[in-house]
């Protein structure tokens, strides 16, 4: 009888990702409702130190497993080591957040196991029938499916931003046992030479979940960094309008809209644009879109979800004091 | 050494095969590329397109032709039709060039969006089909039946363009104030697929002019008014070969006839030096040059004064065969040249009648800051300003 | 160099998402186009063959119009290509899936297996990567850079604020993240060579397989659409009140902070 609750909890450098933490909390929510028990697994090398904030944060039991070659993540030495312990301790249900190293990770093991995986998901119902169903956008968030399962486990990656943070309890205690990597020498054939954390790389405009945009109302190249400044507290990319790029203020492969780069991220933030056809056209799929426009006729303001007609250079440097409070 | 080039009759039989009829007609004198507006700006795209050259690489099949600077480049002005001693199709050509490789799936990057929007909403700007007619709300425009002469046919960047719904609205009020008998369907219908045709997606075309001919027809439609010299250009060129076989004006064509008759006139004074653009597919395209000149001069007031490239010879604003969602960088725009032409001439106002060339000459004049001096308008914004 | 590159064709990225009367996606008059991160693997596929020698061959898994996408990628410069067809994968998941792809890429020789890293349809980020365990094969997902030799593969792969180098024996499984290359247009001679090229279809009794050994691990309880988008609203009040506002809009209202 399968049973338990797995988060494998994600750590670079002995920080735990803010994700793994959302899903503690929310696993938290899940194990008292269905009465299973919330169980955290650390991989890793030092990382006896991290039981305590994850049983501060709602784990009843801790498995970490040490081991040099854990140290940093490969899809191997993680997967074989994972694999074993599922399949020893036979839990319902194991998340982890979907991140770069989510995304690698479970494919892998799920058909390792021969199990589903629901990757990329922005939601879990608690279901009698089938234990949890897990909604997860499709078609670019067009659309959204509830998969489920009948086989055990099930894997599933969230989404970060899903789940909110909990209060940690720092009198709660959990169990903690350790577990003994054994990484079978099939799953070291992939070598990691090298990781380069960049400091602050923004992320490429078609691939950012949220676009920092300025056009003609910036009034020059020099003002951007309040721009900036806003994107790197989000980890948004930067983006101009094509007056913006044809005023030289910005190069054009910065340019949204339809003679630029066609962008739909979740959230769009447009400072000091008006609003041409090509651009709204190029921008106008967006989740959310933002306008701060000092110009309360502005075109943009029609495809605006929230508008606030102003002064970007009042407006944006408090947004981004206030962004940082959120985001923390 | 250079690498040999393969010259390929299988490749010049591909091109004429998707519709480049007349290519083997071409001479290669040259003076199509000798009017060609690439010729007045400097840059990449400049240097990479010559009209002459990309016809005498399609009928040799050689290889290069397909760069995206060249197969794209072509504004389909039509300037270069002007001089051709042999009447070759050079549009249709480049259309067909396009096509050889668009057909296999290969539409550049940039253009993707707008494909997949004109499949998927019926219109190349990304809007919701369901909101094409939301700019008609208060309006009071009868639905197009029996009871009225002729289709209004709204441009999908009136539609959906903010600025560019100001002519439309213009245009609906100009009509109403002049007694037409007109009606809209423009909820239901596509864009009229003019320029996407030009883009070599012929496929792409054909899906849009067959919905909206099946609409037409089966509304009994048999006069049409239209917003854009594009729409004009479709109905009345691309249309009939599909089917549809209407009775098609533009609003100036209308309009013009009717400060004839005495059922229009305009009464307020605009004490303005004002300038046109001809857009190349009201004129050049359709040979449309006269109403235009004749209903700004009706207006009090207006002193109209003529660009130096004018009618026949006007200089194109870039944005046709699909160069409205092309970028070329500043100092290469065709529509930068139209702004200084008018301002030139002391014009206060350039007006044009497309809304295409508004776009181009909207950017055109903020790109110059020349907004001071100088205001960008679509002729029924001017006439409606002095009913 | 034998090469394989998976792909998938999907939705047009501008298609309108519509469920049909049975609640489940309507592909009906959806324009279909090549997986846009699938088209970076195929232009690695084709510089890989043109650096170091060999044959690339396409694999997908798809309906009717499948062969479209494939007719494409040969027209870039892949050599063969293989459709795997059948009324079974309608409702097949990512295991199943793998399952087939894996019988059918069995078939060629393969040094490395080149996709996407995402299909923009589903979203799963799953099929590659499952398919390099089901073939027992080391893999790097999110390559933006690849550097091969005769037995290695040297990849940069994309993580969350950095890259990783990764070293690795052939064969492997690379999926492409975009900024790996950008892929090329064809001549028109290619576009008229691939007409020529080799194209077989494939069903599952083709594989050895039934649908009864594809029975479905995880399925889709139901589909729905996002909320119609509110009307836009204005935030008044000074620049400092406003501001303060929005942030909270978008934390606790549309959530997307």
């Amino acid at each position: 009888m399968a049973k338990g609750i797995w988060v494998v909890v994600e750590q670079r450098d002995l920080q735990i990702r803010k994700v793994s933490l959302e899903l503690l909390s929310q696993g938290r929510k899940i194990a008292d409702e269905t009465g299973e028990s919330l169980v955290a697994v650390i991989l890793g090398q030092g990382i006896e130190g991290l039981a305590q904030t994850v049983s501060a944060n709602g784990a009843d039991k801790v498995i970490l497993v040490e081991d040099e070659k854990l140290a940093e993540y490969t899809t191997g030495a993680y997967t074989s080591v994972l694999n074993k312990l599922i399949r020893k301790e036979e839990p319902q249900v194991v998340l982890t957040g979907n991140t770069a190293v989510g995304k690698d990770l479970f494919p892998r093991l799920a058909q390792r196991l021969g199990v589903g995986l629901a990757s990329d998901c922005t939601g879990i119902e608690v279901d009698s029938s089938s234990f949890m169903v897990f909604k997860r956008p499709i078609y670019a968030g067009k659309a959204f499916e509830f998969v489920s399962s009948t086989v055990r486990p099930i894997l599933a990656t969230i989404r970060p931003n899903t789940f909110a943070l909990g209060t940690p309890d720092a009198g709660r205690t959990a169990e903690v046992v350790k577990e003994t990597a054994d990484i079978d020498a099939g799953d070291l054939r992939a070598i990691l030479k090298e990781v380069a954390i960049a400091a602050s790389k923004r992320p490429e405009l078609t691939e950012a979940n949220i676009i920092v945009s300025g056009g003609r109302g910036m009034k020059g190249p020099e003002n951007y960094v309040i721009l900036e400044a806003l994107a790197d507290v989000i980890g948004a990319a930067v983006g101009a309008s094509r007056a913006a790029v044809d005023a030289g203020w910005k190069e054009q492969k910065f340019q949204v809209g339809q003679t630029g780069k066609t962008v739909s991220p979740t959230l769009y933030i447009a400072c000091g644009i008006s609003g041409a056809i090509q651009h709204l056209a190029g921008m106008g799929s967006s989740k959310f879109i933002v306008a701060i426009n000092k110009d309360p006729e502005a075109n943009i303001f029609n495809v605006a979800d929230y508008g606030i007609v102003g002064d970007l250079f009042d407006v944006v440097p408090i947004l981004t004091e206030e962004f940082k409070k959120i985001v923390g | 050494m250079d690498e040999i080039k393969e010259v390929s009759l299988e490749m010049k039989d591909y091109i004429v095969s998707s519709g480049a009829e007349t290519l083997s007609w071409c001479m290669q004198c040259g003076l199509c590329t000798n009017l060609c507006p690439w010729r007045l700006v400097p840059g990449e795209i400049s240097e990479a397109f010559n009209i002459r050259k990309m016809q005498r690489l399609g009928q040799l099949g050689l290889e290069g032709f397909e760069d995206e600077n060249v197969l794209f480049a072509c504004a389909t002005c039509g300037m270069c039709l002007v001089n051709c001693p042999r009447k070759v199709e050079i549009i249709d050509n480049v259309r067909s060039m396009r096509n050889t490789t668009v057909a296999a799936g290969f539409l550049p990057a940039n253009l993707r969006p707008i494909a997949g929007s004109l499949h998927a909403n019926g219109n190349p700007w990304s809007g919701a089909h369901e909101k094409r007619a939301e700019w008609q709300e208060g309006l009071n425009i009868p639905a197009f039946s029996d009871d009225t002469e002729y289709l209004l046919y709204v441009c999908c960047t009136s539609c959906f363009d903010t600025r560019s719904q100001k002519i439309a609205k213009s245009i609906v009020n100009l009509l109403q104030k002049a007694g037409v008998s007109f009606g809209v369907l423009t909820a239901e219908e596509n864009c009229c697929g003019e320029t996407i045709r030009k883009l070599g997606d012929e496929e792409l075309f054909q899906k849009l002019a067959e919905s909206n001919i099946k609409l037409f027809n089966g509304k009994g439609v048999k006069k049409i008014i239209t917003t854009s010299p594009h729409c004009l250009y479709a109905f009345k060129k691309d249309y009939p070969e599909l089917g549809g076989n209407y009775e098609v004006v533009h609003y100036a064509e209308l309009l013009g006839d009717l400060l004839k008759q005495g059922k229009i006139s305009f009464s307020t004074e605009l004490a303005k030096k004002v300038t046109f653009h001809d857009p190349c597919y009201l004129g050049r395209h359709n040979q449309v040059y006269d109403p235009q000149r004749e209903l700004l001069k009706a207006v009090p007031g207006v002193e109209f004064v003529e660009l130096g490239r004018n009618k026949e010879k006007s200089l194109c604003c870039a944005g046709g065969g699909g160069r409205v969602w092309a970028e070329a960088p500043m100092g290469e725009r065709f529509g930068e040249l139209r702004i200084t032409d008018a301002v030139d001439k002391q014009a206060d106002i350039l007006v044009t009648a497309c809304p295409y060339c508004i776009a181009m000459l909207d950017d055109a004049c903020a790109g110059l800051e020349k907004g001071d001096v100088l205001k960008v308008m679509e002729m029924s914004e001017l006439l409606n300003a002095s009913l | 160099m034998n090469i394989v590159v998976l792909i998938k064709q999907t939705f047009d990225t501008e298609a309108k998402i519509v469920l049909d009367a049975n609640g489940k996606i309507d592909a009906n008059g959806v324009n279909l186009i090549i997986n846009p991160y699938d088209e970076y693997a195929i232009e690695e596929g084709i510089r890989l063959k043109e650096k170091l020698g060999g044959e690339v061959t396409v694999v997908t898994l798809g309906g009717a119009r499948a062969q479209e996408a494939v007719r494409t990628a040969l027209a870039m410069g892949v050599d063969k290509g293989v459709v795997v067809s059948d009324p079974a994968i309608d409702t097949s998941d990512d295991w199943a899936n793998v399952e087939i792809i894996a019988k059918a890429v069995a078939q060629i020789p393969f040094d490395i297996i080149l996709s996407g890293r995402i299909a923009i349809d589903d979203g799963a980020s799953q099929t590659a990567v499952r398919l390099a365990e089901a073939l027992s094969v080391p893999s790097v997902s999110s390559v933006i850079k690849l550097e091969a030799t005769g037995d290695q593969l040297v990849a940069t792969r994309e993580i969350d604020g950095g890259t990783e180098l990764i070293e690795v024996a052939l064969p492997a499984v690379i999926t492409a993240q975009k900024g790996l290359n950008e892929p090329r247009y064809p001549s028109v001679a290619g576009i008229m060579k691939a007409k020529k090229k080799p194209l077989k279809t494939l069903t599952l009794a083709d594989l050895g397989l039934s649908a009864g050994d594809l029975a479905p691990k995880m399925v889709v309880t139901k589909m729905t659409l996002p909320d119609p988008r509110k009307a836009g609203i204005r935030i008044p009040g000074e620049a400092a009140d406003a501001a303060k506002e929005l942030a909270k809009l978008l934390h606790e209202e549309a959530k997307v902070l």
